[in-house]
């Protein structure tokens, strides 16, 4: 049992649902869909005989409830507002415009149940396009906070929305997690972050994967201390398994230290140079009354 | 129709899904020839086919539909193209000769901000006409499809991107998820990607907003290398959802080469010039 406990990361815990009365936000882009996971948390939450109400807007009930199994479909209630968003038809199931916190409450209150539901939102993103930030904002906190809902999961996509607006939403969340792609194919980056009710906050990564009957499989942290050990390699010779010789004999070692090399400044070099050995030319200068003769070597304070 | 392209999509005329929203992108780059593709493509599989034309003229895809053995006037006059010009529909806004309620479908140039509500409408029509059932003389034929050439022009035509998001989802309501139809749209970009959200840029977001909700991306760019006389480019193809047989390969990419009657695609590093 010991050994279950330590296996518990933050993503199985979340999964367990134990988060009453708080809103777990889902934040996904371009590179890697978030749905997937939406449809985990939705499938753990049917399979612990909880009540699910969906908002749907993204994606039609089919393509949601593709993959998860038909016989919980009785608790799972899907509201379309899919098919017809912004009341272009005359009947319109639901509008993007009815999303207010009462307009929501009375819908969960159609389907009777005993006790409280959870509420998915597929996406706030499309919400927030309609709705401005500052309402959506106020409706999930008056959802929360009124007693019809036990907890809200909502996706939300963060590449399609300003940093002060996805902030805003993050920052009503109880729990957020972000999901990248993950270095290979099935696997996928969570990067979550709790706030417990006391302020707490804790972060935590986590690479997983989503098998086709949707169950998470948490696979390890990114930064895993198993996979140092691998990275150290001996350092490998390159003067081996050459046709050629490539190394060096202690005698050729010292001779190529000794060696001045061509560009170089030495101080021998220097005065090699400035002062000229005998029998190459001289050169005599002789100067004229209106010349500025002045003795001093210019290069003087060069420090060649 | 390229027959290498379809074995890469593994689709073919006689057998695909149905029900997806194929978003073809092209970034510094041109990605028409994909849509003289899926043109083709969807044409010799006997869909009725959309197809809302706004940057070329009839007479263009139908000069290269020709090379790629499909007809498009032959297809107009059996009813099975229905043609949306958007080049001389928008003169008849400006200009309005006879009332005519096919031109509604432009008019959201007279007032961009009101959004795409009549060009939704124009589509609408056009798609469920066919499942309706005509008269006896009526051809059947398959699942409709709707094709947009291309989406980021309405952009510069004073349509905000949230109003061609609402657009594209409303589309995809009624030709994918209810009559079982494709939508292939052509988006394209001009700047470099950028990784965060960005005010001025409506092409990228546009972009963004389309990929979500597509279920087949193919991204055509340039060679990161430079220009390259024997491959014009690259595609990247991005599946989002699983395959029907469990694989998930979500990217690949290919290479390809622009050629007078079609197009080769070949994986990187194959193509004839180098091997």
């Amino acid at each position: 049992m010991l050994g279950n406990v330590r296996s518990f990361t933050m993503l199985s815990e979340l999964l367990q649902g134990t988060d009453v009365g708080g809103f777990l936000l889902i934040q996904d882009s371009c590179s890697y869909s978030g749905r997937h996971l939406l449809k985990s948390f939705i499938d753990a939450a049917l399979n612990r005989e909880e009540v699910v109400h969906v908002l749907g807007l993204d994606v039609s009930e089919e393509e949601l409830k593709e993959g998860l199994k038909s016989l919980v479909f009785q608790r799972l209630h899907f509201h379309d507002a899919y098919a017809d968003p912004l009341g272009w038809t005359d009947n319109s199931p639901f509008t993007v415009h009815q999303f207010s916190s009462w307009r929501l409450a009375e819908l969960l209150k159609q389907t009777a149940q005993s006790k409280p539901a959870t509420l998915v939102i597929d996406s706030l993103s499309w919400v927030l396009r309609h709705i401005s930030p500052t309402a959506v904002c106020h409706t999930l906190q008056q959802l929360k906070k009124g007693g019809a809902v036990r907890t809200i999961i909502g996706l939300l996509h963060e590449d399609m929305h300003s940093r002060g607006i996805v902030g805003s939403v993050c920052r009503l969340a109880t729990s957020v997690i972000t999901v990248e792609p993950g270095s290979k194919g099935e696997e996928a980056l969570a990067k979550i972050t709790k706030r417990s009710k006391l302020g707490k906050v804790t972060q935590d990564e986590q690479i997983f994967s989503i098998r086709k009957d949707l169950t998470v499989t948490v696979l390890s942290k990114p930064t895993d201390p198993g996979h140092k050990q691998s990275t150290t390699e001996e350092q490998v010779d390159p003067t081996a398994n050459l046709t050629f010789n490539l190394r060096l004999t202690d005698a050729e070692r010292e001779a190529k230290e000794k060696l001045a090399l061509p560009f170089v400044f030495s101080k021998e070099k220097k005065t090699a140079l400035l002062h000229s050995g005998p029998g190459s030319g001289k050169i005599l200068y002789e100067p004229d009354a209106s010349d500025d003769y002045d003795q001093e070597d210019p290069d003087d304070d060069l420090d060649v | 129709m390229f027959t290498e392209l379809n074995s890469i999509l593994n689709t073919s005329p006689e057998s695909f899904t149905p029900g997806e929203f194929i978003l073809l992108s092209d970034r510094q780059s041109d990605a028409s020839f994909l849509i003289h593709h899926f043109l083709s493509f969807y044409l010799k599989a006997r869909c009725k086919v959309c197809f809302v034309a706004l940057v070329q003229s009839f007479s263009h895809y139908h000069a290269v539909s020709q090379r790629l053995g499909v007809s498009l006037t032959q297809a107009k006059e059996k009813g099975q193209l229905i043609f949306l010009e958007g080049l001389k529909e928008s003169l008849s806004v400006f200009l309005p000769q006879e009332e005519n309620p096919d031109h509604q479908a432009m008019s959201f140039l007279r007032d961009p901000a009101a959004g795409l509500r009549s060009l939704y409408e124009f589509v609408q029509s056009s798609v469920v006409g066919s499942s309706g059932g005509g008269g006896a003389s009526a051809e059947q034929w398959g699942p409709p499809v709707l094709l947009m050439d291309d989406v980021s022009v309405l952009l510069s035509l004073g349509v905000r991107v949230g109003a061609v998001l609402d657009f594209s989802h409303y589309c995809r309501t009624t030709v994918c998820s209810q009559l079982q139809g494709d939508v292939v749209m052509l988006v394209r970009c001009d700047g470099e990607a950028e990784e965060d959200y960005a005010d001025d840029e409506g092409s990228e977001q546009l972009m963004r907003g389309l990929t979500h909700q597509s279920c087949l991306t193919l991204h055509v760019q340039g060679l990161p290398t430079g220009y390259c006389r024997d491959i014009h480019g690259q595609v990247e193809f991005c599946w989002k959802k699983r395959q029907s047989d469990g694989q998930h390969a979500p990217k690949k990419v290919f290479q390809f080469k622009v050629h007078d009657k079609g197009v080769s695609f070949f994986a990187r590093g194959t193509s004839r010039a180098v091997l």
